[in-house]
């Protein structure tokens, strides 16, 4: 077994292959951009070797440089991760040169699944089923079409070098095909600089669903069942689950060996994942790609395999033959991976960046696993991907791990950045979530105007009435704890009072209990019992017996209380001070619209007018360097310039007016 | 007797009424609540004690005597208690004669002032008033300038705070002007000398009352007010939990209340929060919630001033001032502004027995004409005189810059500081290292070389916190994860300081 083995890579995947490895006696050095010298990968490594400025290019995809660290420090092996150079067939070829072992598949299958034309060749080869479709370079539009036409619509038209959702169009006629096909093809020479397309079936209602293997140098290969990651938003994978809510033993059983046959076919030798699309209506399944890597929601398939894939990469690499066969993989329980990124689900998903001021992930108990790569006072920084951590659940059944996940969501706390948590809470309460019945068409349907806080509705609002309750009632016993009172006129609570959440107004009772609080509220009783203190994030502990968990700031007069993705701001008072509050005027909030606000906190490059010009709709007002990346802000109507409110190289806070108009 | 008890009863009743069910109506039309219905909010239930609730106003003039006499006469006063601490009120009634103030009006103010300051207990005001009652002519002036003297002799023996919730204009700005704290409410308040139209006719500015004088101008722009509410309702909630931190008098020590937030909690976040790049800024009010007690900290003054932040905390259940540069704002330096709001706030924290944490990121004084044309010489002397002042536990801890009399400024050892701590950030010096090495070696500008070794040099000298530490200047040099439990040892073993400034008549402030 290696003695020492260097991850190149950084965050979460850096800090959990580090875990495997030292688990496994094996010594660890971290590879590190400038702009990640404080990162946890690097803390939790036994050597770091800086690589490089923070752009990946400069550091985590420089090949030289991993290189040359391993031989500094020794490293007999590499572990990629994923994405960066995990799947890049010179990087391994480079390291075999070098005598360094790839933790990971031979360079020659990489190479060959490498390709989404060649892949699909093997694949038909291989016997797996692939969607219909044509398989050679198309030269015309004209071709195209007629192509188009013998598959039958609708067709998908596709970028051989494709990903991530670029050069992909649907074509549902002649004249989409034709259109589409050019479409494609430029958007693909200048992503990829590769403009091969190609044209198949379009499969209806399709579901995402994979199959995991893995392999020895030994001839071996044993597939670990199957991932549904049907959830996604622009073809980024969002929630992932094992096994699939839709497919049956039998499907499962041809999938996975329709998989293993591919697998040989490039004698696999790692962990490695193949795609399949399943159509929703017939469970009809095609072979899609194969990533011969080791995928980021691996953990729902360690959980309900009990294996841990990192080490069998590690040991296979080793040249140890697999410790199992197919007929010992079975499946235990459900598992449920959310993607935990730092973005604003409320403006478009826009990643957000900076201190993470407080980052509390749930702490791993049974049934919840946090594969996370910062810590609390670390920086997110605009240079790499916006997946900060992976919440993971694993529990008997489907609704008993969306009821945790649920709960291991309402104790996630991030602040100082934005994160995805309430979108995530949003679609584990989504009925077709819950009923198993979706494709990946989910999000893009049920949000097609992006995500709104009115799309996450609360099963039951009298638990935040509650909650408010309680809390509010405690702070009123530590008034009463003053010193400096008048003797005989001590302050003593009421115990009626009315919560407002929103314009509803719910009247209250609280009662003192042992260890809480007894709540009346529209004739029911609710007994919150929790040792919650004042200035704590999570409010944690039974309601009627049951755990409950929320997430309580103080702003202002008002607590606001976040619960299953729902973000509420609840006042308590008593019944005549809710009567003199309903006489106050309701505010409008101020008319933005007559400014043009910064979308997103940045770099005020440059103001491309000036006070008093008249700007037509579409017209260029302004630029903002975020995240290394040039914004242009665009008129959207025609306007007026009355004032410019910040100027040129000056750092904007979201939604900070940039310039007035008349 | 029953014809007596019955005239009580229809007396209170007509005084409770104030101007009448219509024009009761009329304020709450204006989104604004009555005096009556404010002093409910604002104290414990049904701890009210009014006094003078049948006093008449005795003006005959301009038809005066014409008009039905309203018990009261526009004022409500009493005390009563704000989670069981006493508290003398004053709330002025717009529906009786729009509030003005007359005479009687005025002599019921000064009533509950003397009464508090012989017990030792703070006034609250809530001003709702249309000005001085012109029927009475000077005396009405007279009333005004009775309760000013008394706002003067209160100074800092007992805390006064003015909530301004209707207008407040003219002459009788000057009280709230010499009370401790100014809350507005947003939208329903003003406050100016001058009014629009008057504006109007001499400058021809053209000004609308919100603008000129609302809670937004003056919690913003003139930092004439402390805070500014949405409502009446969240004004007085907010104004019962700042009361909370308050001592009631300048005999008392600042009261404590129970907490579960242990002293020794240590929070390694703040261990990154000073980043390396030392122009990069941060945001130090991070470091204020995570070291106060329960991250409970009420800021005053938040949208004035912004690289200066002052407010209340608890430590150990403390009452506590903090004072702290904030780096986010124009780097965290002073400039006639910030002195201003700080220096007013640090002899507040003084009169009233009130511990101070300083946290310092400073890089100087504001350059520039604006500056030095608007006084800032007299101004940052503000600052420097009420910290050398200043006989309270004073703590201070250096985040990062502390250059030039800045550093000197901010509770310096120099200016009686007890416990001067410095973060291994810190860098106490005359100016940042580039500035002081093109001043020491202004002739060789020529060599860049030459320049950046030397700035290089004067970096490993002073910028750190050595170099202040070998003389004594800091105490100790701390990890910010500690800065909790230092300060709160610290300000455990102050408890008992007492020191005195010599006997004179008062000070001569650089006002």
């Amino acid at each position: 077994m290696f003695k020492k083995i260097l991850i190149a890579n950084r965050g979460e995947i850096a800090c959990r292959v580090m875990k495997t490895a030292h688990k496994m006696g094996i010594k660890t050095v971290a590879v590190y951009s400038e702009a990640d010298k404080d990162a946890m990968h690097v803390t939790m490594a036994d050597e770091s070797v800086c690589i490089g400025p923070a752009a990946s290019k400069e550091s985590y995809l420089s090949m030289d440089k991993i290189i040359a660290a391993c031989k500094q420090t020794g490293a007999e092996a590499v572990h990629p991760g994923y994405g960066f150079l995990s799947e890049n067939a010179t990087f391994s070829r480079r390291l075999e040169e070098e005598g360094i072992i790839f933790i990971g598949p031979k360079h020659y299958s990489v190479e060959k699944m490498g390709d989404k034309i060649a892949s699909k060749k093997l694949a038909l080869e291989a016997k797996v089923n692939v969607i219909p479709g044509y398989n050679d370079v198309i030269d015309t539009p004209e071709q195209a079409v007629g192509i188009a036409k013998d598959i039958g619509y609708p067709v998908m038209i596709k970028a051989s070098a494709g990903g991530g959702g670029k050069g992909l169009r649907v074509a549902f006629n002649d004249a989409e095909a034709h259109e589409g096909f050019l479409a494609c093809k430029t958007e693909a020479m200048t992503a990829f600089g590769d403009d091969r397309i190609f044209i198949e079936k379009y499969i209806e209602e399709p579901r995402h669903i994979e199959i995991q293997l893995m392999g020895d140098s030994h001839g071996n290969c044993v597939y670990l069942h199957e991932r549904e990651c049907s959830l996604q938003r622009r073809h980024q994978k969002v929630v992932e689950e094992a096994p699939s809510p839709f497919i049956d033993a039998a499907t499962r059983k041809a999938m996975g060996e329709q998989a293993v046959a591919l697998a040989k076919a490039v004698n696999y030798q790692s962990a490695g994942t193949v795609e399949f699309v399943v159509g929703g209506k017939d469970k009809s399944f095609y072979f899609l790609e194969m990533n011969t890597r080791l995928q980021v929601e691996h953990p729902v398939t360690e959980l309900i395999t009990g294996l841990d894939l990192v080490e069998l990469m590690i040991r296979v690499a080793a040249g140890e033959k697999l410790p199992m066969q197919q007929a010992d993989l079975k499946i235990n329980g459900w598992a449920m991976e959310c993607r935990i990124n730092a973005e604003d689900p409320f403006r478009g998903f826009l990643p957000s960046t900076g201190r993470l001021v407080k980052y509390m992930p749930p702490p791993a108990t049974a049934g919840v696993r946090v594969d996370t790569g910062v810590y609390e006072g670390g920086e997110i920084s605009m240079f790499y991907d916006s997946m900060i951590a992976k919440l993971i659940v694993h529990a008997g059944t489907r609704d008993q791990a969306i009821a945790r996940m649920r709960e291991a969501l309402n104790e996630f706390v991030i602040r100082g950045v934005s994160s995805n948590i309430a979108f995530q809470a949003a679609l584990m309460q989504h009925p077709r979530f819950i009923s198993g019945n979706f494709n990946t068409g989910l999000i893009a349907e049920q949000y097609p105007k992006g995500f709104n806080a009115a799309d996450v509705p609360h099963d039951d609002p009298a638990m935040l009435v509650a909650v408010a309750a309680a809390i509010h009632r405690q702070y009123l016993a530590r008034n009463a704890t003053i010193t400096g009172q008048m003797p005989g006129q001590e302050y003593k609570p009421g115990s009626k009072y009315v919560v407002l959440m929103g314009s509803e107004r719910h009247p209250v009772v609280i009662k003192a209990a042992e260890g809480g609080w007894d709540i009346e509220l529209a004739g029911s009783t609710y007994a919150i019992r929790s040792n919650w203190q004042f200035g704590q994030y999570l409010y944690q502990g039974t309601l009627n017996g049951q755990p409950v968990c929320m997430q309580v700031e103080r702003r202002g007069s008002a607590y606001r209380l976040f619960h299953w993705g729902v973000q509420a701001d609840m006042q308590v008072m008593s019944a005549h001070a809710a009567d003199l509050l309903a006489l106050m005027p309701v505010k409008v909030a101020a008319d933005m619209s007559k400014f043009l606000l910064s979308p997103m906190p940045g770099l005020l490059t440059q103001l491309a007018v000036k006070v008093g010009q008249e700007v037509k709709a579409g017209e260029v007002l302004a630029k903002i360097e975020a995240m290394k990346m040039e914004n242009v802000l665009k008129a959207e109507r025609d306007c007026v310039v009355a004032e410019l409110l910040a100027k040129p190289g000056e750092s904007l806070s979201v939604d900070q007016p940039i310039i007035a108009f008349k | 007797m029953h014809e007596i008890i019955d005239q009580l009863d229809e007396k209170r009743h007509r005084a409770a009424l104030g101007g009448g069910q219509k024009r009761i109506d009329a304020q709450h039309a204006k989104g604004k609540l009555t005096a009556r219905e404010r002093i409910e909010l604002l104290l414990d239930d049904n701890t009210f004690e009014e006094w003078d609730m049948f006093k008449e106003h005795r003006c005959v003039d301009f038809g005066m005597n014409e008009q039905e006499k309203i018990p009261g006469d526009g004022v409500v006063t009493g005390y009563g208690t704000i989670n069981g601490r006493m508290v003398f009120v004053f709330s002025q009634d717009f529906t009786v004669f729009g509030g003005a103030l007359s005479e009687t009006h005025a002599e019921k103010i000064c009533k509950i002032m003397d009464k508090a300051m012989q017990v030792g207990c703070p006034v609250i005001g809530l001003n709702d008033s249309g000005g001085a009652r012109i029927q009475e002519g000077v005396a009405a002036l007279g009333g005004y300038a009775d309760v000013f003297q008394r706002n003067v002799m209160a100074s800092g023996v007992v805390p006064q705070i003015s909530l301004i919730m209707g207008p407040c204009a003219g002459g009788a700005v000057y009280s709230p002007a010499m009370t401790d704290f100014i809350f507005m409410v947003k939208d329903t308040s003003y406050m100016f000398v001058t009014g629009p139209e008057v504006v109007k006719t001499v400058t021809h500015e053209e000004v609308t009352a919100e603008e000129l004088g609302g809670a937004v101008t003056h919690s913003s722009k003139s930092g004439v007010a402390d805070l500014a509410f949405e409502n009446d309702v969240e004004a007085l909630v907010m104004l019962r939990r700042f009361f909370n931190y308050l001592p009631l008098s300048n005999k008392e020590k600042p009261p404590v209340r129970k907490t579960d937030d242990p002293a020794d909690r240590l929070d390694h976040s703040l261990d990154t929060l000073v980043p390396d790049n030392p122009n990069k800024a941060y945001d130090i009010k991070e470091l204020i919630l995570k070291v106060v007690d329960d991250t409970d900290f009420f800021e005053v003054q938040p949208d004035h001033a912004k690289n200066m932040i002052i407010g209340f905390a608890r430590m150990e259940g403390q009452t506590i001032g903090i004072v702290a540069n904030q780096p986010m704002v124009m780097a965290g330096c002073l400039d006639i502004k910030s002195s201003i709001k700080a220096g007013r706030f640090v002899r507040f924290c003084d009169a009233f027995n009130i511990p101070i944490v300083t946290f310092v990121d400073v890089p100087g004084f504001m350059p520039g004409t604006a500056q030095e044309y608007g006084g800032i010489i007299k101004h940052g002397a503000k600052l420097l005189y009420a910290y050398a002042e200043c006989t309270v536990p004073k703590i201070t801890v250096i985040t990062r810059k502390a250059y030039g009399g800045a550093y000197d400024v901010m509770a310096s050892k120099h200016l009686r500081g007890d416990v001067n701590f410095a973060w291994p950030s810190a860098e106490i010096a005359v100016m940042g290292p580039k500035g002081a090495v093109e001043i020491i070696f202004r002739e060789d500008k020529g060599d860049p070389a030459k320049l950046a070794a030397k700035e290089a040099e004067y970096k490993a000298k002073f910028a750190n916190p050595f170099v202040a530490g070998a003389r004594g200047f800091i105490d100790d040099v701390i990890m910010p994860h500690e800065t909790r439990k230092r300060v709160c040892r610290s300000l455990a073993m102050l408890r008992g300081k007492d020191i005195k400034n010599p006997w004179r008549k008062h000070g001569n402030i650089p006002l």
